[in-house]
């Protein structure tokens, strides 16, 4: 986990400087900060559906951006504004934002079913979003702290398009959820820290 | 550390500071601060410069001097006029920039010196600055209209600047019986907000519909297109059927005077008499660029838009709506992207370094019904000095989208809101 931390550190510094010294060239910092005018200041959203991205995985972000671009990911406005940046820039984008500190939101747990969610996330999700979701291996996203309105959202997102989901082990799982599930997993994680 | 050792500390770093001082000849006597900007006005554009100046470089002595208490927010401020959100709601005061070490003064910022650097503001104080940013917002022409005055204003409110008018003209449409008439007049561009009076349409027919369900609403407008024009047009219709008219500028929507007793609107074919009447004068720059000198003849303000630095006094920089930024709109997003690049070519300037390479983006959603959002893009970029849109990005939601992919855009709309505002206060 250090090594990891240590290599995506490093990928951002000789991102920023290469950038800084580069002509014509947009800086890391410079691309990122557009972003926060809807995640907020260093992508730790004020909620609900907007998902905090400041301390996400580098490799998982890099992707999600990536594939919005090209349209893989469905999106209502998303794609339309990673149509404006080179793939060198979302590497950029990627890496500043995984270079930022997790910001958790600060809502508590309030729902009765979350041993239903607990018992889902046992048996269906543990293996790649271990520790309660706070494990960020092979490009999964971190869940502990995140919105419960965005978890819900990508989740509805991930079971309407069933087998075309990303990775497919998860999209066959996710089409099995029902409203129900979807919602007590999204506050789960929400109020995981 | 003991109380010595902390004094012979200080003493070290005071010895070192001085040999600086006398090692360094571009460094001023009065070296600390690093250098003093002043930023006047604390909305979309002036919050975010401030703040994003002040993290570029905490060494670096940022104020913010901001005529009122606290900042309310136009965009949601047609939901008040729907009775769906409260001024409240659109209140933020500045704490959150204090705690991060800005200087808020609350004085109304009158004369400009931009030749001795100092600002003063109608409470006697001078503020003297190494860098001005100025993000004034717009100012109303009350000589285009005839009749339209300030003071007529206040019984016809425009509503365009959030407050005190924002709720006279709920008072208004609340006290208008049913069947009666709602008649907004749409100034010419450029202007704050393109999307603005085509939503307050939306956001009054959605309170109509509930309460006062035979009113009728008319636009009249100085232009013949408008800002998500296929958009809005196909949202009043599936909504509120025939309850909102748009009549162009060419149908005779041009407003050439209003009667400042009865309020009835001049047009160029013919008069249109409303019970609630809302004229939108048409727009420039605000007050205090005007009186300062920074605009050119269009009333708006010309500037280096790879920094924002005004091309009539270099050290002072203007953001927002003020400013005539290439293709960007005069929205809430373009004002925060463009706070963000010119505090980061202030900080590189003062760091002796070469403004960075510029990013813009703007994002603006519209709410047609609080489960109807729609939505228009632009990512942006420098060309040739002009900020242009990177060609194959931004652009429209889809004229095809289904009820389900509206009501999320919905929800990201008073998402964008808790977002840009934490951005900009937080």
């Amino acid at each position: 986990m250090r090594l990891r931390m240590s290599s995506t550190l490093l990928a951002v510094g000789l991102t920023l400087s290469s950038a800084a010294a580069a002509e014509g060239v947009r800086s890391a910092s410079m691309l990122a900060n557009t972003c926060a005018g809807c995640h907020s200041t260093h992508g730790a959203s004020a909620g609900e559906q907007m998902p905090t991205i400041g301390g996400m995985d580098n490799g998982y972000l890099y992707d999600v951006l990536r594939d919005y671009k090209t349209g893989v990911r469905g999106s209502t406005i998303m794609g339309r504004i990673m149509r404006g940046y080179t793939d060198r820039e979302i590497h950029a984008i990627a890496a500043y934002f995984a270079a930022q500190p997790w910001v958790s939101t600060d809502r508590v747990a309030v729902a009765t079913d979350l041993h239903i969610a607990r018992d889902i996330h046992a048996r269906q999700c543990e293996t790649c979003h271990e520790d309660g979701g706070r494990e960020q291996e092979d490009k999964s996203p971190r869940l502990a702290g995140q919105w419960a309105g965005y978890l819900e959202y990508a989740l509805e997102a991930c079971r309407e398009i069933g087998h075309r989901c990303r990775p497919r082990k998860m999209g066959e799982r996710v089409m099995e959820l029902s409203d129900a599930e979807i919602a007590a997993l999204a506050r789960f994680y929400e109020s995981e820290k | 550390m003991t109380d010595l050792g902390r004094r012979a500390f200080l003493k070290t770093s005071a010895l070192a500071a001085s040999a600086a001082l006398l090692t360094s000849p571009a460094r001023r006597v009065h070296a600390a601060p690093k250098a003093r900007v002043v930023v006047v006005g604390g909305g979309f554009g002036g919050a975010i410069a401030a703040k994003y100046l002040q993290m570029a470089d905490p060494e670096i002595r940022v104020t913010l001097v901001e005529k009122e208490p606290v900042f309310r927010s136009c965009p949601m401020s047609n939901e008040v006029l729907s009775g769906d959100r409260s001024l409240d709601a659109l209140t933020f005061d500045f704490r959150g920039l204090t705690r991060r070490g800005i200087a808020i003064m609350q004085d109304e910022i009158t004369e400009i010196d931009a030749e001795q650097h100092f600002v003063r503001g109608s409470s006697g104080n001078r503020y003297n600055y190494d860098k001005l940013i100025l993000s004034p917002g717009v100012s109303f022409r009350w000589d285009a209209i005839e009749g339209l005055t300030e003071e007529v204003a206040e019984r016809f409110p425009h509503a365009w600047k959030a407050g005190p008018q924002t709720l006279k003209l709920r008072q208004q449409l609340e006290a208008m019986d049913d069947g009666g008439v709602f008649i907004i007049s749409a100034p010419p561009n450029p202007f704050r907000c393109p999307p603005g009076p085509y939503e307050r349409a939306a956001q009054v027919a959605h309170y109509f519909k509930q309460h006062k369900p035979k009113s009728k609403i008319i636009i009249l407008d100085a232009k013949d297109a408008f800002s998500k024009q296929g958009l809005f047009q196909a949202g009043w219709k599936q909504h509120y059927g025939d309850m909102i008219e748009w009549v162009s500028g060419a149908a005779g929507g041009i407003v050439e005077a209003i009667d400042p007793k009865t309020g009835a609107l001049i047009g160029t074919v013919e008069d249109f008499h409303g019970n609630v009447v809302s004229p939108i004068p048409p727009q420039r720059a605000g007050a205090l660029a005007v009186s300062a000198g920074l605009t050119d003849a269009s009333g708006w303000c010309p500037v280096d838009q790879k920094t924002f630095a005004s091309t009539l006094h270099p050290d002072i920089h203007v953001i927002g709506d003020s400013c005539i930024a290439g293709v960007m709109p005069k929205s809430g997003y373009s004002a925060n992207s463009q706070g963000k690049v010119c505090a980061a070519a202030i900080a590189a300037e003062i760091a002796g370094q070469a403004a960075p390479e510029p990013s813009y983006v703007n994002t603006c959603y519209s709410l047609i019904t609080p489960d109807h959002g729609i939505s228009v893009a632009g990512v942006y970029d420098l060309e040739d000095g002009q900020i242009v849109g990177i060609e194959g990005a931004g652009g429209l939601s889809p004229m095809d989208a289904d009820a389900r992919t509206r009501a999320i855009e919905a929800r990201f709309a008073h998402d964008w809101f808790r977002n840009i505002t934490a951005d900009m206060f937080g």
